[in-house]
């Protein structure tokens, strides 16, 4: 036998002698390792000082009896095997050293071959005992992992914001969170429930054609519910059959999801969308009919009108060019696929510019430019060409709307951390209800004084999309007849 | 064509482009052509002239001007008797779906039908065409 291998432990308790001597002289040479007590006080204290495989416990010693030295060593170690070994061997001997949780008896005197024979038992029995321990243990663990496992999976699925139902073949309920009776707006159920009559129609009519179908299907059918009207709250459902391990079908599986977010979006996509192709058609409808007349030999419209019409044309070309600009600016600024080269901008050095690039329509109309702007005015961190596209949107709207010889009033000044521009004009202004709606995409303010006055739409809310992307703001304020005033804060870099 | 008793038609756009080829175009198929370039003024042009046909653009000061000023149109005792459409470039095709046609539509629209942007004059000429026959029937 090798060292690296536990030999089996064996305690003789006797007070015989040569017993003792015999016998362990006999087990080492079976390869067990085994320790002797010469009485019964000291087979309690060795019996109880480590745990040993096998315990052979004489039942007279003049101390202690055996019966006694039994129960301490079991007390302790209740999974050493233990023999009661007398030669007064007597039924009643035997029921009790049994009922004290002797595993057997040896009546002495005993032939070396038996008692080896018995040893080998009891080693059996206790590898079996050991074994069944363990086995036990080991189950254990696994219950109470399994059982920590599925509390954490329930603590999951309650706190995901994605509603979670599951129904058996009967429609009875058989798990579910919270999410999902929210969204189902289902009071009052408990698992084991039938709830045919709770759920939506969509989802009923999914799950009846899960459960009517022969063959379980595995995928997902889908469906949109609209819960509160008015697109208030959305769902999307997901009913996924689970089958039985022998194929039949054991349940559905129902994920709601609140889908409501997403379809606004898409419905504002798309109500964008309608506008774009509705103020694109409106120019091309006005140049085919030019074309149309020009082309129409029966209306004979002489050439100095089809000279006009041509040139009106022209306007309108140009507003749809303009407009088809405005949109990839918009698009860019939305997807934040432009690059920008950001440098320290010189406001005072924009507006200059912003205004000899309008200097044609000012002296066309007459209009006084005013500009109050303080020295010293810090730079902002920016794109200069982004900068510059927010004066000219702006002043050339203080110049389109403005009236005949009227004025522009620019200040610029530093306000804390900002650099604050004002642009007035003595314009129609605007009515409270235009104010409100001025920075939406396509809005122009239409009234009588308005019209004539050419543009797409775009411009304010291109500003509005710059003045925030550098962390700014945008107000307005305006009276009607007398003229607009809007007001930018821009931040001024701190590094 | 016959057209016997339209002789005059109020046309309302607040695109003057539109407005003037328009006008231009049913001037030479012989109508007497009055117009008005706000739902306001269109109104006001409707109740003096008192038009035997009425073409209304739609989206003027308002995305539903013109669906207010046919309504309005519609409820005087003149305009009750005269076809009223409305003309348009919002359509299937750019997303506004309506067409007057549905009974739901019916009842809040209240015009003739619906004439999308460029209107061809052949098209507009043959629904007053129908609108007539289907008056006379009545």
């Amino acid at each position: 036998m090798s060292d690296e291998v536990k030999k089996d432990c064996i305690l003789i308790v006797d007070d015989e002698k040569g017993l003792r001597i015999g016998t362990q002289r006999l087990l080492e040479d079976e390869g067990y390792e085994v320790e002797t007590a010469d009485c019964g006080e000291e087979g309690i204290r060795l019996g109880k000082s480590k745990e040993f495989d096998i315990a052979v416990i004489d039942l007279r010693m003049p101390d202690i009896d055996g019966l006694e030295v039994l129960k301490e060593i079991k007390n302790t170690f209740p999974n050493t095997i233990c023999f009661i070994a007398t030669a007064y061997a007597s039924y009643e001997t035997a029921i009790q050293s049994t009922r004290l949780g002797a595993f057997s008896y040896i009546p002495k005197p005993f032939t070396p071959e038996e008692l080896i024979y018995q040893v080998e038992l009891g080693i059996k029995q206790r590898k079996l005992i050991l074994e069944a321990l363990k086995l036990k243990q080991e189950r254990e663990e696994q219950l109470l992992e399994l059982a920590s496992e599925k509390s954490r999976l329930n603590t999951i699925i309650k706190a995901i914001s994605d509603g979670v139902l599951v129904i058996n073949k009967n429609i009875e309920l058989v798990y579910f969170n919270y999410a999902a009776l929210r969204f189902l707006n289902i009071q009052d159920v408990k698992i084991g429930q039938s709830v045919v009559e709770k759920l939506p129609p969509e989802i009923s009519e999914i799950i009846d054609k899960i459960i009517a179908k022969e063959k379980i299907l595995l995928k997902t059918y889908t469906t949109q519910i609209e819960i509160l009207p008015n697109n208030e709250l959305i769902i999307e459902a997901a009913c996924t059959p689970v089958p039985n391990p022998d194929g039949s079908l054991a349940g559905v599986v129902i994920i709601l999801s609140n889908i409501t977010q997403f379809k606004k979006i898409e419905q504002i996509k798309s109500q964008f969308v309608s506008m774009v192709a509705h103020e694109l058609k409106t120019p091309l409808a006005a140049v085919q009919g030019f074309i149309n007349i020009i082309l129409n030999d029966s209306l004979g419209v002489d050439r100095e009108k089809q000279k006009e019409y041509l040139s009106r044309s022209t306007v309108r070309l140009k507003s749809l060019t303009d407009l088809v600009n405005d949109l990839l600016d918009i698009s860019r600024m939305e997807l934040k696929t432009k690059q920008r080269e950001i440098e320290d901008v010189d406001i005072t050095e924009a507006l200059k510019s912003t205004l000899q690039f309008l200097e044609f329509e000012i002296k066309k109309k007459e209009i006084l430019i005013d500009t109050h702007i303080e020295e010293n005015l810090p730079t902002i961190k920016a794109d200069v060409s982004e900068i510059t596209r927010l004066f000219t949107n702006l002043i050339s709207n203080a110049i389109k709307y403005n009236k005949e010889s009227g004025s522009i009033y620019i200040i610029a000044h530093q306000e804390n951390n900002y650099v604050c521009i004002k642009i007035r004009d003595t314009g129609i202004g605007m009515k409270p209800e235009e104010k409100d709606r001025l920075f939406s995409e396509f809005y122009r303010a239409k009234n009588e004084k308005t019209r004539g006055i050419s543009g797409t739409g775009l411009g304010l809310s291109i500003v509005k999309k710059i003045v925030e992307s550098y962390y700014g703001k945008i107000e307005v304020e305006s009276v009607f007849g007398y003229g607009t005033t809007f007001t930018i804060h821009l931040p001024i870099n701190q590094n | 064509m016959n057209l016997s008793d339209v002789k005059k038609i109020l046309l309302v756009d607040d695109d003057i482009d539109l407005l003037e080829q328009n006008k231009m175009l049913l001037e030479a198929k012989g109508f007497q052509v009055v117009t008005a370039e706000s739902a306001e003024d269109g109104f006001k042009i409707f109740q003096k002239e008192k038009p035997d046909a009425a073409i209304l653009d739609l989206i003027m000061e308002q995305m539903d001007s013109g669906f207010i000023l046919a309504y309005k149109i519609k409820k005087t005792a003149h305009g009750k008797r005269i076809p009223v459409f409305i003309l348009t470039s919002a359509t299937y095709e750019t997303g506004f779906k309506f067409s007057a046609s549905t009974a739901e539509e019916k009842e809040w629209i209240k015009c003739d039908g619906i004439l999308n942007k460029p209107v061809v004059v052949e098209e507009l000429l043959s629904k007053l065409e129908a609108y007539e026959v289907a008056a006379k029937n009545n």
